[in-house]
């Protein structure tokens, strides 16, 4: 990665939360709502060679850690995203890739945005962040696993252009 | 990829492992690095969600009202935008009114208890990543806010001040699985703890295992020392299911929080505690049955004619 495409990547992310920040955060949508940054995060990652989807990962996690919504301790949403964002880009990274053509992709990310929970819940008994009753637990995970299905073929296409722009282009390198 | 290239990545992937797991060490042990950093987002995140906050109230009938514009200046049409300004404008009024109810409830609440409060609008939802219950309220420390203050609903508790900026603050609210209260049963005083679950229902654990606790019972708040972060005698709510499983070793019930957490768009922050307890002033009224009206018909019969 060049200088260029870090500072170009780094202020798309910023944008990125500053929406879901301040809009995604006006709805409180049934089921939980959907995260837009964890979106782009893993949808980039798909599109990275692993080394590029580890730093994407760090980046994402790093931004949902500064958050203020966000509870438990900082570095446990960077830690998540990092294996996150590296898991996907391994199984879906280059041409012999697990997730085959677009319905691959919008697949392998909400399977992304469910591990990306289900880490969330493993880790939070261990670092000691409280995270409500069952029934509540598979209701958010049902609930935000339905939104991310429905939204992202919606902005993967723009994502992906996105991407294209800043990482196949060459212009910035 | 080349082996070179594979080193590499492991090498940084070891890296950023590394200082992800840094970071949550420093964090856990008190250290907190990235606490002006994280001040610093806020303060710039903050207008954005004010002004996002204000230009998507009225979002859905905009949304519907925006496929007016545009057409020819016929006098239908000429009509037709002037309904869909004048529907903006209502749908901007109304709410404005659920608004204004709020705050005059609040008020009263506040009022009657003797509090000193501060108001101030949600300007944004939590999200739900960390499975946490969260609103962010357009006043900060400059309104006097600080950490740690109780904070009302319309219908009393709503949760606490968590974290402080200058102009907005983090409210964990009640329903948050980190949040606990103290409160005290209306009539028996017996008290215990209250836990949120993430949901309108809350865990309710007494300390005392011996006496009798009923669905119906009201709770609520024991209030803390100096007042914060709970003052005496808010609405909690009451409770709907008692566990009575043998051989537990405290007594416990579901209990239903009075404020509804999906409906909240103006909150109160006390700032200022009660000068002395109000005790149960502000205990809920149980509703009153509406007596339906019955009707008597007397009906004289009419004499049957006689041959």
């Amino acid at each position: 990665m060049s200088k260029g495409q870090i500072g170009i990547s780094s202020l798309i992310f910023l944008a990125v939360y500053i929406v879901q920040e301040s809009i995604i955060s006006q709805f409180r949508l049934p089921g939980g709502g959907f995260s837009i940054l964890l979106i782009f995060a893993l949808s980039w990652a798909i599109m990275s060679e692993h080394q590029t989807a580890a730093l994407i990962g760090f980046s994402a996690g790093f931004l949902m850690d500064l958050s203020q919504n966000t509870s438990g301790p900082f570095g446990q949403w960077t830690l998540i995203m990092l294996l996150a964002s590296y898991a996907i880009s391994y199984l879906g990274y280059g041409d012999d890739n697990f997730f085959g053509g677009a319905p691959g992709v919008v697949f392998s990310i909400v399977s992304g945005n469910l591990l990306v929970e289900l880490m969330f819940l493993v880790s939070a008994p261990l670092l000691g962040v409280p995270v409500g009753s069952v029934s509540q637990i598979l209701f958010t995970l049902f609930g935000t696993s339905v939104w991310t299905l429905f939204l992202t073929p919606i902005v993967l296409p723009i994502f992906a252009k996105l991407y294209k722009t800043f990482f196949q282009s060459g212009s910035l390198k | 990829m080349s082996k070179g290239g594979q080193s590499r990545t492991r090498l940084l992937l070891v890296i950023l492992i590394v200082t992800s797991l840094f970071l949550v060490t420093l964090d856990l042990r008190g250290v907190k690095l990235l606490d002006s950093l994280k001040q610093g987002m806020q303060s710039v995140v903050s207008p954005f969600q004010r002004t996002a906050n204000s230009a998507l109230s009225p979002v859905k009938g905009f949304f519907s009202d925006i496929s007016l514009i545009g057409r020819s200046g016929s006098q239908i049409e000429k009509l037709e935008k002037e309904n869909a300004a004048l529907k903006l404008e209502l749908l901007e009024r109304q709410d404005a009114d659920v608004q204004i109810d709020q705050l005059k409830n609040i008020l009263d609440l506040a009022g009657t208890a003797g509090y000193k409060i501060v108001n101030s609008k949600v300007i944004s939802q939590g999200s739900y990543q960390s499975f946490a219950q969260t609103v962010t309220i357009g006043s900060g420390s400059n309104a006097g806010i600080a950490q740690n203050m109780t904070v009302l609903s319309e219908y009393g508790i709503a949760g606490i001040v968590k974290e402080v900026y200058p102009n907005s603050a983090l409210i964990q609210l009640a329903s948050d699985p980190a949040f606990r209260i103290g409160v005290r049963i209306v009539n028996s005083q017996q008290i215990g703890f209250l836990t949120g679950r993430g949901e309108r229902f809350a865990a309710l654990q007494l300390l005392d295992n011996s006496t009798d606790i009923n669905e119906g019972d009201i709770l609520m708040s024991r209030g803390s020392i100096a007042n914060r972060p709970f003052v005496p005698g808010i609405p909690v709510g009451y409770i709907t299911a008692v566990d009575n499983s043998p051989g537990t070793i405290a007594q416990s019930a579901t209990v239903r929080y009075y404020t509804d957490f999906s409906k909240l768009s103006v909150l109160a922050v006390v700032v200022g505690g009660p000068s002395s307890n109000p005790v149960d002033a502000l205990v809920p009224q149980k509703p009153q049955p509406i007596p339906t009206p019955t009707v008597t018909v007397f009906v004289t019969p009419t004499p049957t004619p006689s041959n």
